[in-house]
């Protein structure tokens, strides 16, 4: 190994030129190509409903139950829509659990349900139950075991094992590419062999882990380790140092996702979960105020040891975890009010660690779970208490981040004051061009937080506009592939998980690229596995874990169970 | 379960709004990234307020300065300090924005490849020579002022030494005891000074009487040393007795020249000193010179005759004035003088420098009658031997300025077609103009007819 890395730097100059110059165009075709593969299957399946069980009619007329929890009534947009003069526009809600069992419960509808005559609130049903709701009679019939392995041999397969590893092989050989260019150029040998060695390492370690478990789908695996490794390559660049930690980072971030993902296989089990999550959240967040550091006017930080984390950062899964769950499966007010309650004392704390950012982000994922929430009910709870979140973000940003605002779209007007980290930006990113100037070869390195808030602009430079701006892209097609796979849905929790977490991806990327770019004003988030910063890795990996638990395409996850028929009866 | 797939759209919403934002930026980029590259303090481009790309040359080639990284100055100390004015320091403490201007078309930005350049860095040949330039600081010695020549039918600055300088490889330690020394050593005094012209200013005054006053070349003047006016006299050193028109010019008779502004008048001296355009600003490769001055509002009489000597509240900036010798010099066309020739980034030229001919300022004849009198002036005073070889046109003055001694002023220019060369020196403090500034001009034309070949 030493010999090979001495010969690599013993390279005649003018080879390393020629290298370096053929990996301005080499890399935005593998980066380019790596995408396409991965996202083209995310974005153009065949979304296609499961069926769980059919409500057999009087007539014989049989309708599909597509989901585990589904509304009946007279609405258009029920789940299951029966057009009847007696039936509420929300009678009831016809809900599944993991052993296959089904209960049926009114949700306050003027004529009310009856099973087998008797006219119940909540009713575990049996087969052969007669189901009325108002007047419409009917019974469930739960598809067999065998059913449920013809419907999942049917359905669209994800990426088949060969395509895994295919895909795997293009984003290896784009990281070996990556890592002998910063050979050539840097001296920091062992931080840059560990950075992507290590990322080598654990992406083939976790698809053969998938490949024995048999869910071989990893297109959202490769493109978070696309985007990790373009971190990498900013970290190589500015702190070559601190590859390892990072590396670490993403170690501990990839046993979350499997941690999280595992926790929501089983909704019964995710259920009890949520307590932790909800006491965990707060606990991190009541630890950082106690025994938190400042740093940069944010009192965020928590220091133990050798190691810095951000509490907050990982606060943001738990919230996700509490946010999705926080309504039980059925709709209840009273969970939501609890979530408000909830939602109001974590942001009582960010308001004490004066942390903007972070406030902006849980801002919105407040928005997007009591958006997808709020059907009839609540609206004006959610409101108000939204109102209530911007007052206290408001107050936050009075004192230091108020000086961002004002030089928003001015930074020209003090190129050596308030926009001297945005006019470096642009001026190093109008210099890498569409191609860059090569790798290790920017000038970004000197800027404060070239590898975190100006991760854009810092791989910009060297690699050109196109390499991130395709990482952007990488995110949005995330986020798109949350909404396809949301239309069939298991449960509403995986749909707001899944949410809620491509929002705080997408608004992060947002805030954090375009505030680089004087789009938007600078807040300090971090883009998702890209930007250095363990905790943000960490929160990155487990938000994606929600992604993933809703990818119910054959075999594709493994936060989702299938093919396997668990009931109590035997 | 079906409402709420539905609400998953709303990220939709925000993917929308992340990729409009991103395309906006993308519209930015292409249209003003070469703003932001090219901005002072750009880490590719500029070294501080310098430009930290690239290499300046002399008009042959001679390497100037290498400006990638930590700034390389030629070997000769010399060389480096006599070009400092126009390369900039290391500290931003003189800036040079006659190289700094063509950042871009020598960093050879463009949106594709930014500043990745495929051959190597760029390079800017100015039009000065490193020879005359050493020749030229070592005529001034260490005397304060400035001495510079141009080629009057291209416009190529060929020398433009700005005194006190300092090699900027052995900055000085500037306290007060020095400060004296070093007064203005920031300050390109060829394009940022603003002179007294003393009786250099006379040529102005001529010409607009060769213009104006039809009986002119038959006039005869006497002087006794003084011109009587109501308030206070013009006066000369001497009485210089009968004069002829020539020998006015030529003996810089100061009581002849307040005759000859009598009968122009304020009005008409100040309309043909701006359409000289000799108070005028000249801008050229992204430098504009300081303003001269000529103001005879609420002057008395004599006041008025002082003006027209070059003295009262006028003020000449090297580089206009040099200007419009050459326009007399190139029959009454002024042509604009630059000091960047040609940019070039990799095999590419970005940049190509070519003469600028400006509209007559003065009738060609008159022109020609102007040279005659400035031939006749070295002929009689100031020594033909001065300038071997070349058929030299010049004037002499000698400026007063209030509370310290008189700034010494030459100009003038080469009536050669091999050599057509217009001239500006100024001796601060230097006394008589002809004493102080001959034996500059001298080496330094002679330098000149060396290194153009003829």
């Amino acid at each position: 190994m030493d010999q090979m890395v001495d010969s690599l730097q013993g390279m005649d100059s003018a080879f390393v030129g020629v290298f370096l110059a053929v990996m301005r165009f080499v890399a935005p075709v593998l980066v380019l190509m790596i995408l396409w593969r991965c996202c083209k299957p995310l974005l153009t399946f065949r979304p296609e409903p499961e069926i769980w069980a059919w409500l057999v009619m009087k007539d014989g007329k049989k309708i599909p139950v597509l989901h585990w929890e589904n509304v009946i009534g007279q609405h258009k947009r029920s789940d299951i829509l029966i057009d009847f003069p007696t039936v509420s526009r929300n009678h009831a809600v016809l809900t599944r659990y993991d052993d296959g069992s089904w209960t049926i419960t009114d949700t306050d509808s003027k004529n009310g349900v009856f099973v087998n005559g008797k006219r119940i609130r909540i009713h575990a049903l049996e087969e052969e139950d007669e189901i009325s709701i108002g007047g419409v009679e009917m019974t469930l019939q739960p598809i067999s075991k065998q059913q449920v392995e013809r419907l999942g041999q049917l359905r669209t397969k994800a990426s088949s094992g060969m395509e895994s590893i295919a895909n795997l092989l293009v984003l290896s050989i784009f990281q070996a590419l990556t890592c002998i260019a910063f050979l050539f150029t840097s001296q920091s040998v062992v931080p840059i062999l560990a950075g992507f060695g290590g990322i080598m390492a654990l992406q083939w370690a976790l698809l053969v882990f998938y490949l024995i478990i048999r869910r071989p789908a990893f297109e959202v695996e490769t493109v978070a380790f696309l985007l990790c490794t373009m971190g990498m390559a900013a970290i190589c660049s500015v702190k070559p140092e601190e590859s390892v930690k990072q590396l670490v980072a993403l170690c501990m971030g990839i046993v979350v996702f499997l941690l999280v993902g595992w926790s929501m296989r089983d909704l019964e089990r995710a259920k009890k979960m949520r307590y932790v999550a909800a006491v965990g959240g707060i606990l991190l967040l009541a630890v950082t105020l106690v025994f938190g550091k400042e740093y940069y006017g944010a009192k965020n930080w928590l220091v133990i040891g050798p190691m810095s984390i951000q509490p907050s950062e990982l606060a943001k899964v738990c919230f996700v975890y509490v946010g999705a769950s926080a309504m039980d499966r059925l709709l209840d007010k009273r969970n939501l009010i609890t979530f408000i309650v909830y939602t109001l004392v974590v942001c009582g704390c960010l308001a004490l660690m004066n942390d903007f950012g972070t406030a902006l982000i849980f801002f919105f994922a407040f928005l997007m779970i009591a958006y997808m929430r709020s059907g009839s009910i609540g609206t004006i709870a959610l409101a108000v208490t939204a109102l209530g979140f911007a007052g206290i973000t408001a107050l936050n940003i009075a004192p230091h981040a108020l000086k961002r605002f004002s030089s928003w779209r001015h930074i020209w007007d003090d190129p050596l004051g308030a926009g001297y980290q945005q006019t470096r930006a642009l001026m190093c990113i109008g210099s890498g061009g569409i191609f860059g100037l090569g790798i290790g070869q920017g000038w970004m390195k000197n800027l404060f937080a070239a590898d975190s808030d100006m991760v854009f602009a810092t791989l910009s430079e060297e690699w050109g506009l196109i390499v991130p701006v395709l990482l952007v892209l990488a995110i949005m097609a995330l986020a798109l592939f949350t909404v396809r796979s949301s239309a069939v849905s298991r449960s509403s929790f995986y749909t707001i998980g899944a949410c809620t977490a491509a929002t705080i991806l997408v608004v992060q990327t947002m805030f954090n690229v375009l505030g680089t770019l004087d789009v938007l004003p600078l807040t300090g988030v971090t883009f998702p596995f890209v930007s250095n910063g363990g905790s943000s890795m960490i929160c990155a990996w487990g938000l994606l874990a929600f992604v993933k638990a809703a990818d119910t395409r054959q075999n594709a996850s493994f936060a989702v169970r299938s093919g396997k028929w668990r009931r109590q009866d035997g | 379960m079906d409402r709420i797939a539905r609400r998953s759209a709303a990220i939709i919403l925000l993917v929308v709004l992340l990729l409009g934002g991103l395309g906006f930026f993308v519209v930015e980029y292409f249209m003003d990234a070469h703003q932001w590259v090219m901005t002072e303090g750009s880490p590719h481009v500029y070294n501080g307020t310098n430009i930290g790309c690239g290499v300046v040359t002399d008009r042959d080639g001679a390497v100037l300065l290498d400006m990638d990284g930590e700034r390389t100055y030629a070997s000769d100390p010399g060389l480096r300090a006599s070009t400092l004015h126009w390369l900039g320091d290391r500290y931003g403490y003189i800036s040079a924005p006659a190289v700094s201007t063509y950042a871009q078309q020598m960093a050879g930005f463009d949106p594709v490849s930014g500043l990745y350049s495929y051959s190597g860095s760029g390079t800017t040949t100015l039009t000065l020579s490193a020879q005359v330039q050493m020749a030229a600081l070592e005529a001034m010695g260490d005397n304060k002022g400035t001495v510079a020549v141009y080629n009057y039918k291209t416009g190529e600055i060929i020398c433009a030494v700005s005194t006190p300088t300092y090699d900027p490889d052995d900055p000085p330690q500037i306290t007060q005891e020095n400060e004296a020394e070093f007064e203005g050593v920031y300050v390109n005094r060829f394009t940022r000074s603003a002179y007294v012209p003393g009786s250099i200013f006379k040529i102005v005054t001529m010409a607009a009487a060769l213009e104006e006053i039809p009986d002119i070349r038959e006039q005869t003047f006497v002087c006794t040393g003084s011109y009587a006016y109501p308030t206070d006299p013009v006066t000369c050193e001497y009485a210089h007795g009968t004069l002829d028109l020539d020998s006015a010019l030529a003996q810089s008779c100061n009581c002849a020249f307040a005759s000859i502004v009598d009968q122009l008048g304020p009005e008409t001296l100040e309309r043909y000193v701006r359409k000289y355009g000799v108070t005028a600003p000249v801008s050229f490769d992204g430098i504009t010179t300081v303003a001269g001055n000529f103001d005879v509002t609420d002057a008395g009489v004599d006041q008025i005759a002082w003006s027209g000597i070059g003295q009262h509240k006028d003020q000449i900036n090297p580089c206009a004035y040099l200007t419009f010798l050459g326009a007399i010099a190139n029959g009454g066309a002024p042509v604009q003088p630059y000091v960047v020739s040609q940019v070039t980034c990799g095999p590419k030229v970005t940049y190509e420098a070519s003469a600028t001919v400006g509209e007559h300022i003065m009738d060609p004849q008159i022109a020609q009658e102007l040279q005659k009198m400035m031939e006749n002036n070295v002929a009689e005073k100031y020594g033909v031997e001065n300038f071997p070889d070349m058929t030299v046109c010049a004037k002499s003055g000698t400026a007063q300025s209030d509370n310290k001694g008189s700034n010494a002023l030459f100009a003038g220019f080469v009536a050669d077609e091999e050599l057509p060369l217009a001239f500006i020196v100024v001796v601060e403090e230097g006394g008589y103009g002809r004493l102080a500034c001959v034996p500059i001009i001298s080496k330094v034309l002679a330098v000149c007819k060396d290194v153009m070949g003829s």
